[in-house]
This record gives structure tokens, sequence and C-alpha cells, in this order.
């Protein structure tokens, strides 16, 4: 490592930052600023002090849309952590599961746009897949408009994030599994341990860190959604699947609401932040300790 | 799970090892054919008629027409989507891997007043979401009328980009050796000569996995497409495929000759390159 040349280093990082400052830093600061003020985007700009906060305090809209996102992620934690675990523990219990790794990441690799699309298909009412199985078991008791139906639309929108994500999450384990000292696994099998027990007592301890990351990932990608719930609700029916993240884009690309629209931002950004900042300090002293 | 299935055969020690295996083959045979039915539904109504698509969900197409194919690339300007696709995704890209390794070879290889203070920027700038600067971006774009230029999308697609770049390109750095620097400090290199000759190449196995994940997020990104380019002209593939999908939002065989058409292509790419694109996509996201 040199010591402070002059110049040198300022001259490599000069257009980093001044990318990321302009296009991000520099927005950051004024997206703040604008939460404090009423304006249209516009017009003249009023200041507001903390009028836009308590709005938000207040709102029923936005306080059922972080009730949805919620629900949102405590379905994609089961479907994409819970599901990518599980799997990750059959395809390292066995030989031979290549094709199925790399047939689950797939969706991975697909735009969000483009699985919705496919999505809102596999819905629909008249020849999606989801109501024609139903019908050819017989089961016409439970077909359903999914996504025009307030009770089983955020499921509905949550079970295609599983679809993208659970083989994401068991790639994610399945590498972690496999950096398990094999004399362990083997030590275990020679004392008569079953693959189950492995998977509970030995896999899942050892690779706690991964799950950690998992979850903070789940979480702060949860509350960033908005591609999913754009293309197949958009917030509907009756607002049942409105979220943060398509509320916002709404009061400021809609009604030209910039000033509360930034305030939403600023709570939203708050928490995501806050979360991984969390996660940051935990991470630090999951190294300071045993686990790999 | 079909893991936890006993066979009742045998000691709990050969119960687990011997039937399952199959067992397991089985199991995640039903559940890859599950996984995979909405796509393979898919493309199978992309060869069939509207009629056929709604009188019988599950029928085999009776031909396998092509035509549909070409006629959704056609009608759907899917073409013109990937071009605009591929330039913003190529120009931000290199630019990302281009700012991203001349910042982490500063950060790596000097110590300098404000080190730290960069190096937690770049940090804040991994947790950031979207949401926390896109407002006054979009105003700022407006006021500088590059809204409805690729502009729009490069710059803030290389910005979104650059901190994780840098982070992952400075761990590579971090782990070579002091000494290779040294040395051709001592044989007469200079600042900038020791990035391009020595970093750059050195960095290249960094650099593609920087490029897979990169290269993803911008090809996929929609919310700022969205909001940036009204131009149908310059849409790319996420934000054109669903302008085409609302204008012709009951031509189901269509849509789905479309949905074929821009999926199938990524499915080869990643059979192809699937190690290296599942290794570039949990790096990119495990930062």
């Amino acid at each position: 490592m040199k010591p402070a040349r002059a110049i040198a280093p300022y001259l490599f990082l000069a257009p980093a930052l001044v990318v990321f400052g302009l296009a991000v830093m520099v927005p950051l600061v004024f997206t703040v600023g604008y939460s404090f003020t009423e304006w249209n985007g516009f017009g003249s700009m009023t200041f507001v002090g903390l009028d836009n906060y308590l709005t938000a305090l207040t709102d029923p809209i936005f306080r059922d849309s972080f009730l949805h996102v919620l629900i949102y992620i405590s379905a994609t934690l089961v479907l994409e952590v819970g599901v990518g675990l599980g799997l990750a523990g059959v395809v390292s219990a066995r030989p031979g599961t290549l094709w199925f790794r790399v047939a689950i990441f797939v969706p991975v690799m697909l735009p969000m746009v483009v699985v919705a699309i496919l999505w809102s298909f596999v819905y629909n009412n008249d020849f999606g897949l989801i109501n024609a199985t139903l019908g050819a078991l017989g089961l016409e008791g439970l077909q359903r408009v999914w996504l025009g139906d307030t009770s089983t639309a955020l499921l509905a929108v949550s079970l295609v994030s599983g679809w993208v994500y659970a083989g994401f999450y068991m790639m994610i384990f399945y590498a972690a599994i496999r950096q398990i000292p094999s004399e362990v696994l083997e030590a275990a099998r020679m004392d008569g341990a079953g693959e189950w027990v492995l998977f509970r007592r030995i896999k899942v301890p050892m690779i706690r860190n991964a799950i950690a990351i998992a979850v903070l990932l789940c979480v702060t990608g949860g509350f960033q959604g908005f591609d999913l719930f754009f293309v197949l609700t958009n917030g509907g029916p009756y607002g049942a699947t409105e979220i943060p993240t398509t509320y916002l884009v709404k009061v400021v690309f809609r009604n030209g609401d910039v000033g509360y629209g930034s305030a939403m931002a600023v709570v939203l950004t708050a928490i995501v932040v806050g979360v991984g900042l969390v996660y940051a300090r935990l991470q630090r002293r999951g190294q300071a300790g045993v686990t790999p | 799970m079909s893991e936890t299935a006993t066979s009742g055969r045998g000691g709990p020690s050969t119960r687990a090892r011997r039937i399952p295996a199959l067992l397991t083959a089985g199991g995640l045979l039903v559940v890859a054919a599950l996984f995979f039915f909405p796509m393979v539904w898919m493309v199978l109504s992309s060869f069939k008629s509207n009629a056929a698509i709604f009188a019988s969900p599950f029928a085999l197409p009776t031909s396998i027409d092509l035509g549909r194919w070409v006629e959704a690339w056609e009608v759907g300007q899917i073409g013109k989507y990937a071009l605009n696709s591929a330039i913003v995704t190529g120009v931000s890209v290199l630019l990302i891997l281009l700012l991203g390794a001349a910042a982490a070879f500063a950060l790596s290889r000097y110590r300098f007043a404000g080190r730290a203070a960069i190096l937690g920027l770049f940090a804040l700038g991994l947790l950031l979401p979207l949401q926390s600067y896109f407002i006054a971006q979009s105003t700022l774009f407006n006021q500088l009328s590059i809204t409805d230029t690729r502009l729009a999308l490069i710059i803030p697609y290389t910005a979104m980009g650059l901190p994780l770049a840098t982070y992952l390109l400075k761990v590579y750095l971090d782990a070579l050796p002091e000494e290779l620097f040294d040395a051709a400090r001592i044989d007469g290199a200079g600042d900038f000569q020791l990035f391009r000759a020595l970093a750059l190449p050195l960095l290249r196995p960094g650099l593609a996995t920087v490029a897979i994940f990169s290269a993803l997020a911008c090809w996929n990104e929609f919310l700022l497409a969205l909001l940036y380019i009204q131009d149908d002209a310059l849409k790319t593939i996420p934000t054109g495929l669903l302008a085409f999908s609302s204008r012709y939002v009951t031509d189901y065989a269509l849509l789905f000759s479309a949905l074929s058409i821009v999926t199938l292509p990524m499915i080869v790419i990643y059979v192809v390159f699937n190690r290296q694109i599942v290794e570039g996509i949990t790096a990119g996201s495990l930062k």
C-alpha cells in the first residue's frame, strides 16, 4: 500500500465519485429536502416542516401498505428462504442433482416484467393454469379470480416471488453447505445419523451465517419490491396489494405530490438502511466468533 | 420433502442412504416438472390460436408454427427493444467495470486523506434503495432534459452498479501481493501503467463476475426505465414488452410468443454459462 503521493488516487476515484455523487448522493439529499416541503414538481415550493411525516402517520393507505409489505415479506421468507433451505438440504444429500440445481435457478435470470406477464396468464380466470388445473381435478369450488380477489391477491403475488427466488436461496445455501468440512458430515454418518438428522443437527446450524444473510436479503429486498406488484395488480384490487413502493410512485408521478412522496421515500429508506446496519453489526459479531 | 421419507426397511443407518436415493430423484423430478409447467405452457400456448388457448388450456398445439413468433417479433418490435436494452446494458456495464476498477485500485493500493470516508460512502451505496433518490433524480433529469434519452438510464445504472463493483474489485485487488506492484514500480511504471498493465489484467476474473451481475441487473431493470423513458423508440425489453402487452391485451397467442422469444435465448445463455452466471449472481447479492 502506497502512502499518499500527490493526486494519483484522487484521479482514479474521480470518475466514479462524480457519477455516484451526481446520480445518487445529490438526489438523495434533495429527496430528503423535498420531504419537508409541499411541492408539485413544477411550481413554487413551500416549506411545511414535518407535516408530510405527520400525514404519513395518519394516512390509512400508507399504514396498510406497510401491513401488506410485511405480509408479503413473511410469505416470501417461507416461500423463498424456507423452500430454498429445504431444497438445499435435499440436493446436498444426494449426488447427481446438478440438473435440478441448474433448472430451479432459471427464473432468477428473467426480467421480472416477463415473469409477471407470464403469471398474469397463469392466474387468468378464463384459461389460466391454476383454475384449469382445479377444474380438471373437479375442484371448481376452489377456482378464483386469484389476482382480483382481495383475500388471495397478496399471496398470489408472493407465490410468484417464491417461484423466482426459491432457486436463488437454494444455491446460496447449497454453496454454504458445500463449505462444511466433509469429515464432519462423514463422522456423523459413521455414527448412524440419517440425512434428516444431518440436515437438522449439522447442516442448518453450520450455515447459520448464510441463513442470516438470506433473511436480510429477503427482508430488505421485500421492502423494495415493485415490478411484480406493478405489473400484476398495481395495488389492486381495492388497494389489497398496495405496498409502499407502488403507493409512492402513484403519489409522486400520478398525483404530483412530490413532498409527501419524498417523505414516504425517506421513511422507506430509513427502514431498509436500518435493517442493513443491524445486520452488518450481527455479521461483524458472527465473524469474530466461530461461525464459518 | 422426500428426504424425510422413511422406507420401513432396514435399520436407521441404511434407511436414510438407500431407498430415498430413488425417492429423492423422483421427488425432485416432480418438483421440477411443476416448477417448469408455467414456462412449458407458455411455449406450447405460443403455437396455439387464441380460441384454442381458451378452449383447452392443456391441449398440445396442433402444429409448431414459427410464423406466430415471427409475427410477435415484428408486431411487438422486440428487435428494437432488444437493441435498446443491448446498448444501454453494454455502455453501462463498460462504465461500471472501468470506473469501478479505477476506484477499487485507488482504494486498495493507496493511503490518502478521505479514504475512509469514501469507503463509507460506497458501503452506504450498497444499502441504499432506489427509492431513496429516484424522486429528486427524476426532477434533476427533467431539468437537464435528459429524460427520454438513453443517458437517463445509462447514468443511474452505472451509478447504482458502482458501489458493489468497487467493493468486489477491491476485495480482489487486496488479495494481490504488494510485492508485485513494488517490483513494477521499481521498474519505473507510473501510476496509470500500474493500473492498466498490471491491475486490470489480474482483475479479469473479478471483472467477469461484476460484468455478469451488472449486465443482468441492467437488462432486467424496470422501475427507472418506466419513469424515464416514454418514447417508444427508446424503450428497453421490460418496458417495451409491457407496453406491447397493454396494447394487445387480449391477443394471448401473440403475447405468449413474445414472452417465449424473450425467455428462451436467456435460458440458452444461462444453460451454457450456468456456473459463471450462478456464481456471478450470488456473489453480486452476498456483497
